[in-house]
C-alpha cells in the first residue's frame, strides 16, 4: 500500500488529535457555545430589539438567543 | 407498519393532506408579482419562518434515517442538530442574516455578483442549481421508497402523488405557501414524533431506564474519541459540521436564507433564526432519542432503519399511527418545497434574469418563477423514476452539497471580512475548493484506492465532513495568495464589507 504526502499529513494530524483527552475536548466544544452566549449578551440592545420595542422586555431577542444557548450548554455538560 | 394503518388513522392523513393543499391555494390567490413568488411579499412573520427553517432541514428520510443512526451509533448522531445547528443559527441571526436583509438581495449568488463578479455568481448558482435539481429527486425517490416500505405503497405512485401535491400549492403560492405550510409540517412533525418519544421513554421507565438498557455507554455519549468506530468522531463533528458545514448551511444555503430575506422587517428576520436555534434543541429528542428507545425495546433489529417503523407499530394506537404518518409526510414535503422554490428562485433570478432578460418586470418574473417550478418538478420526477439507486453517481449526488459548501463560506467569509479579497481569486479558490474536495471524493472510493494501491486517506466510513474542512481551508489559502497577487476591487464591490454597506438614498432593493 502506497503513501502519498496527503497520508503523511493526515497521520501527523490524526496523532495529535488523539493525544487530546476527551475531557478537554469537552471544554472546547462548551467554549465554543460559551463564547457565542458571551457574545450574544454583549450586543448592543439596538442589534437585539426591534426599533419599536421601547420597554418591553419579551421582545428581546437576547433572550431567545440565551435559552437556546444555554440548552446546548447543560446538553454539553451532562451527555 | 403496512397491515397497521385503520380508517381513523388515513382520515387524520386525509385531513392533514386536505389542510395543507387548502391553505397553499389560499395563499396563492394573493401572489401577483415576483416578489410575492419568490419572498413572499417580504411580509413573512417571524413565527412561521423560524418553524419552516427546522422543517426544511428535516426532511422525511431524516426522521426514519437519525432514528436509525442513533440505534447504530448512538447519540452522537445529535450533534448535527445541536452544536451542527444551533450556535452557527444564532452567529447567522445576528450578523449574516441582517447584513444580507438589508442589501435586498433575492438569492446568495447574487450578493457574490455584488462583492466579487459575475463568474463568482454564476458558478455558485450553477452549482447550486444542480445540486438542488438532483436532490428534489433523490428526495422523492427516498421518500417514496420509504412509504412504500413502511406502508406497503407503490413507489411511483409514491412520487408521483407527492410530487403533486407538493407542486401543487408550491408553484401557485410561491415562498408564502411554502413557509406557511412549513409551519404547519412543523407543528405536525414535532407533535406526532413527540408522541413516539414520550411513550417509549415511559415505557421504559424514563431516562434512567434508557440509560440502563444501553448495552454499550458510548451509545448515550454526544462526544466520541478520535478514534473511534462510529462516523461522528469529535474532530470531524467540532470542525467539519460546527466550524464548517453548520455555518455553511444556515449562513450559505439558498433554501434556507431565502425564507428569512421574505420576512416583514429586519427584527423579524433576525427572531426568524433564534426562534428556530430554540426550537432546534428539541428535534433530537424526537429523531435521535427513540433510535435509543429502540436499542432498548428491539436490540437485535438488523437495519437500524427499521427502529422508528417498529417503535411507531408498537407503541402508538389506532389513530395516532396516523398522526405519525402525517408527520413523516409534513417532514418529507416541506424539505421538497422547499429546495423547489429555492431551485426556481436561482434559476428565474441568477440565470434568466441575469443572461436572458435583464429588464423582466416583476409580474414577468412571477410567470418565470412558476413556469421554472413546474420544470424543476418535471425534471425531479424524471430524475426520481430513472435514478439507480445502487448507483455511484447517485451516491455521489447525496455527498454533493460536501463539495460546495465549504469552498462557497470560505469565499464568503472573505468577501465580507476583508476588503482586499478580489473577485478573481474567488473564483479561482471557489472551482479549485469544489475541485479538491470531488478529488478527496474520488480517492476515498474503494475501487480507485485498489487501482491506485492507496491507503485510505480517512480512517471513518464516511468522511464527507472532512472534505468540506480540506475544501474550506484550500480556498481560504488561495484566496489569500490571490488577492494579494491582483488588484484591489473598486469600492462598488468593496461596500459589501462587513461594517462597510449603507444604502445610496436613491437605491432601491432589487
Amino acid at each position: 500500500m502506497t503513501t502519498t504526502p496527503l497520508h503523511q499529513i493526515g497521520n501527523m494530524i490524526r496523532e495529535a488529535l488523539l493525544l487530546i483527552p476527551l475531557s478537554m475536548v469537552r471544554v472546547m466544544f462548551l467554549a465554543l457555545l460559551a463564547s457565542v452566549l458571551l457574545w450574544v449578551l454583549n450586543l448592543p440592545r439596538s442589534e437585539t430589539t426591534a426599533p419599536d420595542s421601547e420597554g418591553r422586555s419579551g421582545a428581546n431577542l437576547k433572550v431567545g438567543a440565551s435559552i437556546a444557548l444555554g440548552m446546548q450548554l447543560l446538553i454539553y455538560l451532562l451527555l | 407498519m403496512k397491515d397497521t394503518l385503520t380508517i381513523p388513522d388515513y382520515a387524520i392523513i386525509l385531513l392533514y393532506l386536505v389542510g395543507t393543499v387548502w391553505i397553499g391555494v389560499a395563499i396563492g390567490r394573493r401572489i401577483k408579482t415576483g416578489t410575492d413568488y419568490f419572498l413572499g411579499g417580504r411580509r413573512l412573520p417571524w413565527w412561521a419562518i423560524g418553524m419552516s427553517l427546522v422543517a426544511t432541514d428535516i426532511g422525511g428520510t431524516d426522521i426514519i434515517g437519525v432514528g436509525g443512526a442513533a440505534y447504530t451509533h448512538g447519540m452522537a448522531v445529535a450533534n448535527f442538530e445541536w452544536i451542527g445547528c444551533v450556535p452557527a443559527m444564532i452567529v447567522a441571526a445576528f450578523v449574516f442574516v441582517p447584513f444580507f436583509y438589508r442589501t435586498g438581495i433575492y438569492t446568495v449568488p447574487e450578493f457574490m455578483e455584488r462583492r466579487y463578479n459575475v463568474g463568482v455568481r454564476t458558478a455558485l448558482a450553477v452549482c447550486w442549481l444542480i445540486f438542488m435539481a438532483c436532490n428534489l429527486g433523490i428526495m422523492l425517490l427516498a421518500s417514496g421508497k420509504m412509504m412504500s416500505a413502511l406502508f406497503g405503497w407503490d413507489v411511483t405512485m409514491c412520487v408521483l402523488v407527492t410530487a403533486a401535491l407538493v407542486g401543487f400549492y408550491t408553484l401557485t403560492g410561491g415562498l408564502a405557501a411554502v413557509v406557511y405550510t412549513d409551519a404547519i409540517q412543523c407543528a405536525v412533525m414535532i407533535g406526532g414524533c413527540l408522541l413516539v418519544t414520550g411513550l417509549g421513554l415511559w415505557e421504559i421507565g424514563g431516562i434512567d431506564g434508557l440509560r440502563a438498557q444501553m448495552p454499550d455507554p458510548e451509545q448515550t455519549q454526544l462526544i466520541l474519541p478520535a478514534d473511534s468506530d462510529s462516523p461522528f468522531p469529535w474532530p470531524s463533528i467540532l470542525f467539519g459540521l460546527a466550524l464548517i458545514l453548520s455555518p455553511a448551511y444556515w449562513i450559505g444555503n439558498q433554501a434556507i436564507v431565502q425564507r428569512s430575506l421574505g420576512a416583514e422587517n429586519e427584527f423579524a428576520a433576525k427572531a426568524s433564526y433564534v426562534w428556530g436555534a430554540v426550537l432546534k434543541n428539541l428535534i433530537p429528542l424526537i429523531i435521535a432519542v427513540p433510535g435509543l428507545i429502540a436499542v432498548a425495546k428491539f436490540p437485535d433489529l438488523a437495519d437500524g432503519d427499521q427502529a422508528y417503523p417498529m417503535l411507531v407499530s408498537t407503541l402508538l394506537p389506532v389513530g395516532l399511527r396516523g398522526l405519525f404518518v402525517a408527520a413523516f409526510i409534513a417532514a418529507l414535503m416541506s424539505s421538497i418545497d422547499s429546495y423547489l422554490n429555492s431551485a426556481a428562485t436561482i434559476l428565474a433570478m441568477d440565470i434568466y434574469k441575469r443572461f436572458i432578460r435583464q429588464e423582466a418586470t416583476d409580474e414577468h418574473l412571477l410567470a418565470v418563477g412558476r413556469v421554472t417550478t413546474a420544470g424543476l418538478l418535471v425534471f425531479a420526477i424524471g430524475f426520481a423514476l430513472t435514478a439507480d439507486p445502487e448507483s455511484g453517481l447517485y451516491s455521489m449526488f447525496q455527498t454533493l452539497m460536501s463539495f460546495f459548501q465549504g469552498p462557497a463560506l470560505a469565499i464568503l467569509l472573505c468577501g465580507v471580512l476583508w476588503r482586499r479579497a478580489t473577485g478573481i481569486a474567488a473564483l479561482i479558490g471557489f472551482l479549485s475548493g469544489v475541485t479538491f474536495a470531488i478529488f478527496l471524493y474520488t480517492v476515498s472510493q474503494e475501487s480507485v484506492l485498489a487501482w491506485l494501491g492507496w491507503q485510505p486517506l480517512f480512517q471513518v466510513s464516511d468522511p464527507f465532513l472532512y472534505y468540506s474542512v480540506w475544501a474550506f481551508t484550500l480556498t481560504v489559502s488561495l484566496v489569500v495568495i490571490i488577492s494579494l497577487l491582483t488588484k484591489q476591487e473598486p469600492a462598488e464591490k468593496t461596500r459589501y464589507v462587513f461594517g462597510q454597506f449603507k444604502r445610496e438614498p436613491n437605491e432601491v432593493p432589487a
